[in-house]
């Protein structure tokens, strides 16, 4: 008996019934579902013990006390260390995001050295041998190496220019900052002694001129700690707050009071409340005080300022009266975003200070000891501060600087992150061979030969010394919490063991090793740990500590060593005649309004681009799509013809960026806010292309009677496109 | 006429039949052999050695750690303890040693009752239950046994699914709302 066609689709039937009997059709259809929920490319949890390490993340320039989560060892997510005085429990958005940018695909994945338009990856003996072969042909010849760190506060930069300096190279360069312009008036033009900060803990008035400390300037999260302490919710405030710039920043607008002023009319402004004070009979014990107030009496007179920035008088005597009746006023100045402000604000900041006798008073400007120098070859700390990277790109550009044969940039981005940057990139491009040990492939590393990376700041040895604007002295250690998650190598620990490899001797093996000389220095200074006793309270004679017994060991743990020490002065000075010659703005008609760059941390910093998790807290008024958004107010865009939402082109002098209008009256006349971290053509796709650079516009003058460079008050032309 | 209509209608039946009975054969025999591969642990572990052999008992290895998350299997670090170096004459103990502890690395051991990263299983609320409610017991077994991986999903053929957890929680008045396993 065959199977003709009728039996064959009874066989098929039968077939399809009985398949039902079986778990054929919904086992298939269960395990299909659970099939379609686990795609490889979904990232699996590693399951594991749970544990937190303490250490200091490095992501901002001020460095945040961190509790790194890890679960199996893996770090997982960053926790503020309430132990640490650094921070005290806070982190800032950049710090808060860094476990996420150890996985970065910028990231780079170790030793490249460039060939053609591509980087090909080389071992590190390969990249050492390179390097030193490049270095070994600069010795001795002052001017072919040169040197760029993006670490203002770590110790690091002992071992950098320790290593440039035993090859013969003086040009070693810090990004810029406030902390240098600060260094180089205090000890500079004022003769002054030790480093400048700010007790905020323990001031009644704070009046912060220029600097956006509640967003982006010096310790921002210790301010923003000390901020909040002085404004207990529900009680009545212990401190008042006022802000003066150009933009109401976030600082300004949880401050008392938001003054308006334009950014190249800061120091006169600062120079106009010393008026009142001189007036009312201050005076401060330096040689060159008559002609401080000469020079205050008759050229930043009420009038004279209302000329100069446009402030009533009013105003401005209100406010010098509100200092004048605080009980522990404090001033505090900077640049709005950081670098850029030029010596006549930070001396005339310097000045008010003292004419309020607020010099090492509990809530007043302290001059605190420098860090005692571990590594010998190395340079000076106020030699390291009075360095301008500015003015030496720029002598390079113009010709008048010899360009160096060999470039090393220690996680920096100058290629992004100088005013007219655009310049400053060709700058750097001219020099032939250029070295990156940038964690990431930043705008510079990409512009580089040799890319040397060094592991993410929770996977390294590092430490922060008293960052700018902090009001006691403190050090912190950074200590590695997992193993590096590419082939990276410490570039302390590579350049240690490259001079060993060219015969220099500078004293240390390792980097831990360098620290811990620093960490037992330290414990000969005295001091204590913030765990026994705030700082700020010690210092008002409210708590005492006992001194620390090991520094290294409580380190290790996360405790910051505090102390309170001060420096005396002995020579004093106003710097009255350079203030004479730098502190008055010159109008350019060409070039009708002022920038106001605005640095917010959850966007970036100079040297890292936002990371993937804080895209969400951009706003739709800061970028939208692939533009950013620069800000003015109603009378700037009515008198230009601007409407919300317009493209505009922004020209200055050296550079030109485009961007779409938000009008908003947060930002006062004649003044155009323009927000900084956009515009990156490197890094990853969460950042490339969005938005345009604002460093492009900003343009460099020279201070007359300082030589500073300056970019603060960049002035532009607005233009619809 | 009408017996050839019989025939056809005997070998229609006869043929429906066959098609309901190869269906089950492949349904209930073969397709459960194809649906799961086999395959054995990276390393011959034998708790019979461990707990009969050397007196040790399930939470020596088996623990919960301090902050009450259970530590599963053990890894290098518990393992190191006694196996830093060769102790016996196995060959499955000196795999171990050479080729994953004095490497540094962990050995990949198949969990027989994986549970995906969607569901949040808390060993803890559950100590009252013996370990062997659950997972089979391994107490003496010498050798450990084959895994079977399922082809199209990848779990486990021992991994619980969600009707024995709900069934368990109704059993017991505890919730089955999602989010009791589903964070």
């Amino acid at each position: 008996m065959g199977l003709d066609r009728r039996g064959f689709i009874h066989l098929i039937v039968g077939g399809a019934v009985g398949t039902l009997f079986t778990p054929i059709p919904w086992k298939f259809a269960d395990d299909l579902s659970i099939w379609t929920q686990n795609w490889p490319w979904i990232p699996r949890l590693k399951h594991g013990e749970e544990a937190r390490t303490a250490t200091i993340s490095k992501m901002c320039a001020a460095g945040c006390a961190v509790n790194i989560r890890t679960v199996g060892g893996r770090p997982v997510a960053a926790e503020g260390n309430p132990n640490n005085v650094l921070s005290q429990g806070g982190l800032c958005p950049l710090c808060a995001a860094g476990v996420q940018m150890m996985y970065s695909p910028s990231r780079l994945p170790g030793p490249m050295k460039r060939e053609n338009d591509s980087f090909k990856q080389i071992t590190w003996d390969e990249a050492a041998a390179l390097l030193a072969d490049k270095l070994n042909a600069t010795v001795g010849k002052d001017g072919k190496l040169a040197m760029i760190s993006g670490d203002e506060s770590g110790t690091i930069n002992e071992v950098l220019s320790g290593f440039a300096a035993a090859l013969g190279a003086t040009d070693y360069y810090l990004m810029p900052g406030d902390g240098q312009t600060s260094s180089r008036v205090w000890t500079g033009l004022m003769g002054g002694e030790g480093q400048i900060g700010f007790d905020l803990e323990n001031a009644d008035l704070t009046l912060f001129i220029g600097a956006d400390a509640l967003e982006s300037w010096g310790p921002t999260v210790r301010n923003q700690k000390a901020f909040s302490a002085s404004r207990p919710g529900g009680e009545k405030p212990k401190a008042s707050y006022i802000y003066a710039g150009p933009v109401q920043t976030r600082t300004a607008a949880v401050s008392d009071a938001w003054v308006p002023v334009l950014p190249e009319g800061l120091a006169s402004f600062t120079l106009g409340l010393c008026y009142f004070l001189v007036k009312n009979g201050a005076s401060v014990d330096t040689r060159d005080f008559d002609s401080f107030k000469n020079l205050v009496m008759s050229h930043y007179t009420p009038d004279k300022v209302e000329k100069l920035v446009g402030l009533k008088p009013d105003t401005l005597q209100d406010l010098s009266r509100k200092l004048a009746q605080a009980k522990r006023p404090l001033v505090v100045v900077g640049s709005e975003f950081g670098q850029g402000g030029g010596q006549a604000l930070q001396a005339a900041g310097a000045a008010l200070n003292l004419l309020m006798g607020r010099l090492n008073q509990p809530g007043g400007m302290i001059a605190m000891p420098e860090a005692p120098k571990v590594v010998d070859a190395a340079l000076d700390r106020k030699d390291l501060l009075a360095k301008d990277l500015v003015s030496y790109l720029m002598n390079m550009e113009k010709g008048r600087a010899a360009t160096p044969d060999v470039l090393m940039v220690y996680e920096a981005n100058p290629v992004y992150a100088l005013p007219q940057s655009e310049a400053m990139a060709k700058a750097l491009a001219k020099i032939p061979f250029k070295v990156s040990f940038s964690t990431y492939m930043d705008e510079t590393a990409a512009l580089c030969d040799l890319l040397l990376p060094t592991p993410h700041s929770l996977e390294r040895f590092d430490d922060v010394y008293t960052p700018h604007g902090l009001g006691f002295s403190a050090w912190a250690l950074a200590k590695p919490v997992s193993k590096p998650a590419c082939d990276n190598l410490n570039s302390a620990d590579f350049t240690l063991k490259l001079a060993k490899a060219m015969n220099i001797d500078l004293g240390f093996e390792d980097f831990e090793s360098v620290l811990q000389a620093k960490a037992e220095q330290l414990g000969a200074m005295g001091g204590f740990f913030a765990d026994e006793a705030a700082p700020w309270d010690v210092r008002s004679g409210a708590a005492s500590a006992e001194a620390a017994s090991d520094v290294w060991d409580g380190a290790q743990e996360g405790k910051a060593w505090c102390s309170v020490a001060t420096v005396d002065q002995r020579a004093l000075r106003l710097g009255a005649e350079v203030l004479a010659k730098a502190a008055q703005p010159s109008p350019d008609v060409s070039y009708p309004l002022s920038v106001s760059p605005t640095l917010q941390l959850n966007v970036g910093s100079q040297k890292v681009a936002t990371p993937p998790q804080n895209l969400t807290t951009i706003r739709n008024t800061e970028l939208r799509g692939k533009a950013s958004f620069v800000q003015v107010c109603g009378q700037t865009a009515g008198k230009y013809g601007l409407s919300e939402g317009a493209m505009v082109k922004l020209t200055g002098p050296r550079g030109e960026c485009a961007a779409k209008v938000h009008i908003t009256e947060r930002v006062m006349p004649g003044v155009v806010e323009a927000p900084l971290g956009f515009g990156h053509s490197a890094w990853d796709a969460y950042t490339r292309g969005k938005g345009d650079n604002t460093y492009k516009i900003l343009s460099v003058t020279t201070e007359p009677g300082t030589g500073e460079t300056v970019w603060t008050g960049s002035k532009v032309k607005i233009a619809k496109i | 006429m009408k017996e050839m209509q019989i025939v056809r209608q005997s070998g229609g039946a006869l043929a429906f039949l066959a098609g309901v009975l190869a269906a089950l054969v492949i349904g209930w025999w073969i397709f459960p052999q194809v649906l799961f591969s086999k395959q054995e642990q990276p390393i011959r572990f034998s708790h019979q050695v461990h707990v009969v052999g050397q007196d040790m008992a399930c939470d020596d290895c088996h623990f919960y750690r301090e902050d009450g998350s259970f530590a599963g299997l053990p890894t290098n670090e518990k393992c190191g303890e006694c196996h830093e170096d060769v102790m016996g004459e196995d060959p499955a103990e000196e795999k171990y040693v050479t080729e994953y502890y004095q490497e540094g690395k962990e050995v990949p051991w198949l969990i027989y009752q994986y549970q995906p990263d969607n569901v949040y299983f808390s060993h803890n609320a559950h100590q009252q239950y013996d370990c062997t409610e659950c997972h089979p017991n391994l107490a003496d077994n010498d050798s450990p046994p084959p895994y079977y991986r399922n082809r199209i999903s990848g779990y486990s053929k021992d991994t619980m699914k969600m009707w024995r957890c709900e069934r368990c929680h109704a059993q017991n008045h505890v919730s089955n709302a999602c989010y009791v396993c589903h964070k």
